[in-house]
């Protein structure tokens, strides 16, 4: 029990951890706290649905422009929602509040109360060392995700984009003296955070469907985990991640399923306790 | 090179300078002088875009900057040496000076700027892979003004180069600035007025937000109120 558990543990630990980069990103850039990340989420997960179940495309197809589509919705609600509150942090609070509330509800009214599933890209299970059988769809969301954060990792390492982000994260001011536009970095990582959690969404949706407030409890997790990690930590993202999946799905197997959720925070309390920056987080911020 | 006419700048509701006017030509080092809170940060500020003015004009080399934003004064060839220094504390070296050469016009040259940067300041070279945060008070600065000159600007500002900084530093800091080229105009921002005098031609007195006085720097160096009101002689 306990090698499944932590199977399980990782698999959503990894998506958590995605979840968490988008949040992180959006924070550290903007210091704008997008509570409809959930429902971006979702939205990937029911675009990737309509794509491959409705309209028949491949569902490699289908999940890329899930994902495309998402982040021009990012872009879009970037420009027309939280580009007017710039200055005052309150007003994009309660707006993306507000609008996770709208997006919830369309999805009810557009797809009705039941779960979806777009169609999963492998069938079967592999025995893992002789231990127990795992689902392949789970094995391969696993490799996805870890490959779409190697991918994000590589990007804020090695790219101009990246250097950027890197750098008005650290102080803005200081990068639109170096010739940034921030207004237009505001543009894109907000895109790019609406994109990442999109990415979760098509990777996880085939292994637990899309419901129009599946997206709620995700959120819920990437903001405990990105307070855990430690803010504007990459590596807080994913270590805490992990730390949450793990903790969620280990203390569902031997303690009870209904308290899943609470193990997060408790270890979130146990760790601010001891670190209040989190686990990763600059002793100022 | 650069003209300033008559602005008159607020930060929210507070004016912070009234009509002041200067003017730096090509190749000059001019220097800005005045107490704490006397306004020169805030006139960095017009000139960088950030504060930009309520009247009157800022022309750069014949464009107008007054309503131009940060990254577009960067652009036009006006590079900042914040007061503070700002360097990317969780970046390396090398990555704040490449930060430096994201304009256009700095960025087909980074290589060439970096060894430039490198010959002026070469303890840089020694610390490329340490980030900006781990370095010493003197470095930084060295870092920070090196940033700025990764964009190739025409003209430097540098705000407060001496700030926390040992008097040894401050003048070894001098010293290789004074190595640039005549093609590289700056105009300093001091406290350390006798620092600043020694190493410009020209200087501005600013005092509560005005223009006091101005003129050449061995000749504000000699005048008796200003050794008085400055220097403590």
């Amino acid at each position: 029990m306990f090698a499944i558990a932590s199977m399980n543990g990782l698999v959503i630990g990894v998506i958590y951890a995605l979840t968490a980069l988008g949040v992180s990103l959006v924070v550290g850039i903007m210091n704008v706290v997008n509570f409809a990340h959930g429902e971006f989420y979702i939205l990937a997960g029911y675009f990737s649905f309509l794509f491959a179940n409705a309209l028949g495309m491949p569902i490699i197809a289908a999940m890329g422009l899930a994902v495309a589509l998402v982040f021009v919705f990012g872009l879009l609600v970037e420009y027309t929602l939280i580009r007017p509150t710039y200055g005052d942090d309150m007003y994009s609070l309660i707006l993306t509040f507000i609008l996770s509330i709208v997006l919830q509800n369309a999805y009810l009214f557009i797809f009705g109360p039941y779960p979806n599933k777009p169609p999963g890209w492998i069938k079967g299970a592999t025995n893992i060392f002789d231990l127990f059988f795992y689902g392949n769809q789970r094995m391969a969301a696993l490799v996805a995700g870890i490959a779409v954060i190697v991918v994000v990792f590589a990007m804020i390492k090695l790219t101009w984009f990246g250097r950027i982000i890197r750098a008005a994260s650290q102080d803005r001011g200081m990068a639109e003296l170096n010739g940034v536009n921030t207004t237009r970095l505001n543009m894109l990582s907000f895109g790019l955070g609406c994109a990442l959690a999109a990415a979760a969404g098509v990777i996880l949706a085939p292994v637990f469907p899309v419901t129009p407030t599946a997206g709620v409890p995700v959120a819920l997790t990437a903001f405990v985990v990105v307070v855990l990690g430690g803010m504007g930590s990459m590596w807080g993202c994913i270590i805490g991640g992990l730390i949450l999946g793990l903790v969620e799905n280990l203390g569902a197997a031997y303690l009870s399923t209904g308290y899943k959720h609470v193990f997060g925070f408790v270890i979130l309390i146990m760790v601010l306790a001891i670190r209040p920056s989190g686990l990763f987080g600059r002793k100022e911020a | 090179m650069l003209s300033v006419s008559n602005i008159d700048v607020y930060r929210g509701e507070t004016q912070v300078l009234w009509d002041v006017s200067l003017d730096v030509h090509p190749g000059e080092r001019v220097a800005i002088l005045g107490s704490n809170g006397a306004g020169k940060s805030s006139l960095m500020g017009a000139l960088t875009g950030a504060l930009p003015p309520s009247r009157g004009r800022i022309d750069f080399q014949g464009q107008a900057i007054a309503g131009a934003k940060p990254y577009q004064v960067t652009q036009m060839g006006i590079a900042l040496v914040p007061e503070g220094r700002r360097v990317y504390k969780d970046m390396s070296v090398w990555e704040n000076l490449e930060m430096g050469g994201y304009p256009k016009r700095g960025r087909r040259h980074i290589k060439q700027s970096m060894d430039n940067v490198f010959d002026i300041f070469p303890v840089l070279q020694e610390r490329r892979r340490q980030s900006g945060g781990t370095l010493s008070g003197g470095e930084q600065q060295m870092l920070a003004i090196g940033r700025a000159l990764m964009s190739r600007p025409e003209l430097l500002l540098i705000d407060e180069l001496s700030l926390g900084l040992a008097p040894r530093i401050t003048k070894e800091i001098y010293q290789a600035l004074s190595g640039l080229g005549s093609e590289t105009t700056v105009l300093l921002v001091e406290q350390n007025v006798e620092m600043a005098l020694k190493n410009s031609q020209r200087a501005y007195i600013v005092e509560s937000g005005r223009i006091t006085r101005s003129g050449r720097s061995e000749e504000l160096m000699a005048d008796q109120d200003i050794r008085r009101a400055y220097l403590g002689l």
